[in-house]
């Protein structure tokens, strides 16, 4: 029976393709737009979580925060913000199971080497032997810095590939690049250092267009840094918890334990923030959800739109066959079958409508996404939810219709001109 | 020979309400009896009630008031959802306009009436193309009905209503719409069935000519049968 039916069915969508076309449009554009806007939804919520979890994903950065932004600060409040070796070195002592590196930043500011009339432009940038930990970072030639080039603030720097491809050209020798000394001009200031590394610089861990950015960093360490810029100050540094470690649940305990080290030095103007990344990537993940999910939602009116076209088109066909049913209710045909022809016809026509929605929603989705820079990502959720949605709303939108049709009085469908 | 008796009607009383107290009576109390293996046309002018008493022969309507027992079963008493089966298996339907169902093969529509009867596929397959090649259509077995010719068609709406084996073919005009030629082809399609299978027709016409077939001759008028003859040159 079922199978009639759907012999049925296919038979009348075949005799008026064009409108069946038109009819499932509809549909088509629906479930398309459906499946498009979740399919880069997902993208977009894959791709900038991978952007986070390259930040580290179990980094947590900590620093002095102002309770109240509004209020203006005294040179000695801004004293208050800095935070002290001493205290970053007892967190690590007695967090020594949890923490799997501390890292400090200072950054000096964009320099520029003038090598054989060649320019390139650096950041320099201060670090402690943690950064390596709480970065990628993929070391190409050379050695990192020692822990007495550290301990001492060696002039000792790493530099990107990029940097040494700008003075030396595209297929330069590590060789002569090592154990270089250059000059860097810092605001008019020279600072001398002894390359010991070239690393590979990755143009996805910065924000978006990073390619064209020229200037790349130069790390040195902080020590040396501080020495150059006369000045030891460390707004905020970034803790990475060990591998086994909740990133989220340790970020509160360093909270919890500055806040009560420092309690003199906060007074009623600062606060202790220890931010997890891990916390972002779920309030990210959880946003793009919320987002995606609203503007679906929105794709979703075409669809019901798309389900009422169904149903003015399953009105017109049954007016139109008003005669015909007359005939298979003369021989014999029950209410429930003629319920279920016509149902079946609004199904498939929903169904054809939803596959091919699927498909084109499927391609525009990830050509949206390449577009957009993230890798495709198809949400099948939103396959099975389409594909069951459009078989609802040919039941929903073609029960209606149906049912006028099997409630003829099979004499007034026969006579019906 | 009462138990002969396949249909039987008495004081059939069909009116309509165009607003009430209005009542417009069709069919002022019809007694008829029609035994198996009969040929009997019903013959009157448009208007005369003949379509109204063949629609409530055929179960496609209820008559007002009266009885009506279709091969033993009262089908006055017959809730509103038998009624499909009954016509299903017990008439067989041929229009005036044929009535076949639009781009559907002629063995598709033949098989139609077997599909609602729950028959296999198989078996519906072959009884359609016996019931074609019976009607000398079996050649079009496949042709959608717009590409066959009015006689054509009738004939496989006869094979149509030939499909559940019914016991009464109900046949209002099925000449109306052929030229002379064509419709004596179907005419005598039907008095072969009648002689050949023994099948119970009743032909619904306004022609004299074509009810002088028939061995049995029922004449209405304004909702009452006014003459009965029998004996036409049908008889073989």
């Amino acid at each position: 029976m079922i199978k009639e039916n759907c012999k049925l069915a296919l038979i009348s969508i075949k005799a008026n393709k064009m409108r069946a076309f038109l009819t499932m449009l509809g549909i088509i554009i629906g479930v398309a737009a459906v499946i498009a806007i979740m399919t880069v939804g997902n993208s977009m919520t894959k791709g900038v979580q991978k952007q986070l979890e390259s930040y580290g994903v179990q980094n947590i950065s900590v620093g002095i925060e102002q309770i109240d932004y509004s209020q203006e600060l005294s040179e000695a409040d801004e004293e208050n913000m800095k935070i002290n070796p001493e205290t970053i070195h007892s967190l690590a002592n007695d967090f020594q199971d949890k923490i799997s590196a501390i890292s400090v930043e200072e950054s000096v500011g964009q320099g520029t080497v003038l090598v054989n009339n060649k320019k390139a432009t650096v950041d320099i940038t201060g670090i402690s032997a943690g950064y390596f930990k709480a970065n990628q970072f993929k070391l190409l030639h050379g050695n990192y810095f020692t822990e007495a080039a550290y301990n001492q603030g060696s002039k000792v720097a790493l530099v990107s590939d990029k940097y040494v491809k700008q003075i030396a050209g595209e297929n330069y020798n590590p060789e002569d690049i090592l154990g270089k000394e250059y000059e860097v001009n810092v605001n008019d200031e020279y600072l001398t250092v002894t390359v010991v590394g070239i690393y590979e610089y990755n143009k996805q861990s910065g924000y978006g267009g990073a390619s064209k950015v020229q200037s790349t960093p130069m790390y040195i360490p902080v020590n040396t840094a501080w020495s150059f810029t006369h000045s030891k100050a460390i707004y905020y540094f970034t803790v990475v918890a060990a591998d086994n470690v909740d990133a989220i649940a340790l970020g509160n305990e360093i909270k919890t334990y500055l806040t009560d080290k420092l309690t003199t030095q906060l007074g009623d103007k600062f606060m202790v923030d220890a931010y997890s990344n891990q916390t972002m990537i779920q309030e990210n993940s959880k946003m793009m959800g919320q987002m995606t999910m609203a503007i679906s939602m929105i794709a979703a009116i075409a669809l019901i739109v798309g389900g009422i076209g169904v149903m003015n088109i399953m009105t017109v066909s049954i007016t139109e066959r008003t005669r015909e049913i007359g005939t298979r209710k003369a021989l014999g045909a029950p209410d429930s079958m003629i319920m279920l022809q016509f149902i079946s016809e609004a199904i498939i026509l929903c169904l054809l409508g939803g596959f091919i929605g699927i498909v084109i929603g499927i391609v525009l989705g990830d050509m949206a996404s390449h577009f957009m820079g993230y890798a495709p990502t198809v949400s099948f959720a939103s396959i099975y939810m389409s594909v069951g949605f459009s078989m609802a709303i040919g039941v929903f939108f073609g029960y209606s219709p149906a049912k006028h049709a099997a409630k003829m009085n099979p004499i007034d469908a026969l006579r019906y001109e | 020979m009462s138990n002969d008796i396949l249909l039987s009607a008495r004081n059939i009383r069909k009116s309509y309400y165009i607003g009430t107290p209005n009542e417009l009576e069709i069919l002022h109390g019809i007694d008829l009896d029609i035994r198996k293996g009969e040929f009997v046309s019903i013959v009157g002018q448009s208007g005369s009630g003949k379509s109204t008493l063949m629609n409530i022969l055929g179960i496609l309507d209820r008559q007002t008031a009266g009885t009506y027992k279709l091969d033993g079963i009262d089908i006055s008493k017959a809730p509103n959802k038998a009624l499909s089966s009954l016509r299903n298996k017990h008439i067989g339907f041929v229009f005036q306009t044929y009535n076949l169902i639009a781009r559907t093969d002629a063995i598709s529509n033949v098989e139609m009436p077997m599909l609602y009867a729950g028959v296999g596929e198989k078996e519906r397959r072959r009884r359609a193309i016996e019931l074609l090649e019976m009607v000398g259509m079996g050649k079009r077995l496949h042709h959608t009905p717009d590409e066959l010719s009015g006689g054509q068609k009738q004939r496989v709406a006869i094979a149509r209503a030939m499909a559940n084996d019914p016991d009464i073919i109900l046949a209002d005009e099925p000449t109306g719409a052929l030229d002379s030629g064509t419709g004596r082809l179907v005419m005598d399609l039907f008095h072969e069935l009648h002689e050949k299978q023994g099948k119970t027709i009743v032909l619904i016409t306004h022609s004299n000519e074509l009810a002088a077939e028939t061995p049995r001759i029922i004449t209405i008028s304004d909702g009452n049968i006014i003459s009965e003859k029998t004996g036409g040159k049908g008889v073989a």
